[in-house]
């Protein structure tokens, strides 16, 4: 397996058993928390929080599961492990020096770019898919009641990696631009973080990028499948990242 | 001696015209024209500075030029360079390295998109260098991660190797290793090869070297052949006056006998000879009574770094 294949691979795992470690503790956790729901929502301090709650109540194990999973689980982790892949693709080798030996060989910057977008994007991608996929396995362990279908799962893993796709999409042109990866890294975390802070202030929720992916949208999902005016732009962000990535790295100079 | 691809001038395995780079104000390399032959190692010497690596960069289309055009192997350089790196291989000057691979694993990286057979000849370059195979490389030395390189820049069967300063930093011993396998390396090549091999130390390179293209503040100073050059040397005499010795009576009594003065270098002048023999000349000199005595004479034991810094004041080499 070529080197960039295998650094994704180990990262892909890491981050894939954290998401599956917290995962775990949710559904070992859903009997309780179905028993005193009604508490949470009490106890909830933020009139978002309490919303939130109040969307779990109704919404059942298809909300609890898609709120710990997506919401929470993936939009955090994942979030961390996209900005974290893209940030060092390309300045990662400007940092350490090796752009040149990584630029001389006959390969071309397009073959160099893709590959490495490529390598990257399946480890984010991956663990999303693979941990949702053994939800249904964790309720007949845990004896959570209820059921949940591959295809609904598989939808809804799909409409989270949009977003997580384009946040990578857009660090990663960062990325081809950039010498300092770890600048890169904490200024997209800083933006993330500032974006989920957006999402629990009530008047200006609607201005966070995590509205994409909370549990209305999920509970939207279940219900009419999903939602192409909100996938398409997302995969449209991260086809025009890549197209400014790989304009960035063609001009780019070998120090 | 053939050219090495489709469309190659007959025997020129890198030929530039009007190449040139700038970064933004300040001009890297001014307009150069440059031929390499098939069958030799060309020296590319300068100091520091001088636009040797600008220049290996160029021709393996890791720089785009602000000017002109190259052909190298029989490939014109266009776009991003990829056809060029196919006949070509290069050992940078900066020494990048993956600190967590092997040397294998390293060389394997360097050599990815080369025939199958060039991981085997590179670990066999780098076994006969003494390079250890089981080693990180964050634990060579300078010395070591330079001698992996150039085992990679070896290892292809190509037309053209472009080598930046390949023996900076090794100790006497490798150095003359890394020699020695340029030399065989040109003497088994199955096809054409050409290399062009750069170099700060005119003492080092002037010795396995066929030409020398001399670089200064981005601008081709000399393109000479070595035999060329070694010749001039030997014709090279400087001779030490008095300090306050009628400079202008000497350099016209040096222009009436028939030799050049390169100039002077506090009271000694540099002089190339019309010819081998420096007795004509000096009995010549010495029979001038109204000359003051010479103090001190050099002749024919002037090295070629001596040799351009007479020629073209250029110190550094």
């Amino acid at each position: 397996m070529p080197r960039p294949w295998w650094t994704a691979f180990w990262a892909s795992l890491g981050y894939g058993i954290l998401l599956l470690g917290a995962l775990v503790a949710a559904m070992a956790y859903y009997p309780q928390f179905a028993e005193n729901i009604g508490k949470f929502k009490a106890l909830a301090p933020l009139a978002v929080l309490k919303n939130l709650v109040g969307e779990l109540e109704e919404g059942g194990l298809w909300a609890y599961v898609a709120g710990q999973q997506f919401f929470k689980g993936c939009n955090t982790l994942g979030t961390a492990a996209a900005v974290l892949f893209a940030a060092g693709a390309v300045a990662g080798e400007a940092n350490r020096g090796t752009m040149e030996i990584w630029l001389a060989r006959p390969i071309s910057r397009t073959r160099l770019l893709w590959t490495r977008y490529a390598a990257g994007a399946a480890a984010l991608i991956a663990p999303v898919f693979w941990t949702t996929w053994t939800i249904p396995l964790q309720m007949r362990i845990f004896d959570v009641p209820g059921e949940l279908s591959y295809g609904l799962l598989t939808l809804a893993a799909l409409h989270q990696s949009a977003l997580l796709l384009a946040i990578y999409s857009v660090t990663f042109a960062c990325s081809c631009n950039g010498r300092h990866p770890l600048r890169i890294a904490f200024v997209v975390l800083f933006l993330t973080t500032l974006q989920f802070a957006l999402y629990l202030v009530e008047q200006l929720t609607h201005y966070s990028l995590f509205r994409l992916t909370d549990v209305q949208h999920f509970m939207a999902i279940a219900k009419d499948g999903l939602d192409p005016a909100l996938v398409l732009p997302l995969v449209g962000v991260s086809a025009l990242s890549l197209g400014i990535g790989w304009w960035l790295l063609r001009r780019r100079l070998p120090l | 001696m053939g050219g090495g691809g489709q469309g190659a001038s007959e025997g020129v395995a890198i030929e530039a015209r009007g190449l040139a780079r700038s970064f933004g104000e300040r001009r890297a390399l001014l307009p150069l024209d440059l031929d390499v032959r098939y069958g030799e190692i060309t020296g590319l010497v300068g100091p520091n500075g001088s636009g040797k690596t600008t220049l290996q960069r160029l021709l393996v289309g890791l720089l785009p030029p602000t000017a002109g055009r190259a052909r190298i192997g029989g490939v014109e350089l266009v776009g991003e360079g990829v056809a060029v790196r196919r006949v070509s291989s290069y050992a940078p000057g900066e020494i990048g390295h993956y600190g967590e691979l092997d040397l294998e694993a390293h060389l394997r990286f360097l050599v990815a998109g080369r025939e199958a057979r060039c991981l085997d000849r590179a670990l066999e370059i780098a076994d006969r260098l003494g390079l250890p195979r089981g080693v990180r490389v964050r634990g060579f030395s300078h010395g070591m991660k330079r001698q992996m390189l150039f085992a990679a820049a070896m290892a292809p069967e190509v037309s053209v190797r472009i080598l930046d300063e390949p023996t900076e930093g090794l100790d006497p011993s490798k150095r003359a290793e890394v020699l020695a396998i340029l030399e065989e390396d040109l003497a088994t090549a199955k096809a054409p090869r050409a290399i062009l091999l750069s170099s700060h130390h005119l003492g080092e390179i002037d010795r396995i070297a066929a030409r020398l293209v001399f670089l200064e503040r981005g601008r081709l100073l000399a393109d000479e052949r070595a035999a060329d050059l070694a010749r001039r040397a030997r014709r090279l005499l400087r001779i030490r006056f008095d300090e306050h010795a009628p400079r202008e009576r000497l350099l016209a009594a040096i222009d009436r006998l028939g030799a050049s003065s390169l100039g002077w270098q506090g009271s000694t002048v540099a002089i190339e000879l019309a010819c081998d023999d420096p007795r004509p000349f000096l009995a010549g000199l010495v029979s001038q009574k109204d000359l003051p005595a010479p103090e001190e004479i050099a002749y024919g034991r002037l090295s070629l770094a001596e040799l351009y810094r007479d020629l073209y004041g250029v110190e550094g080499l």
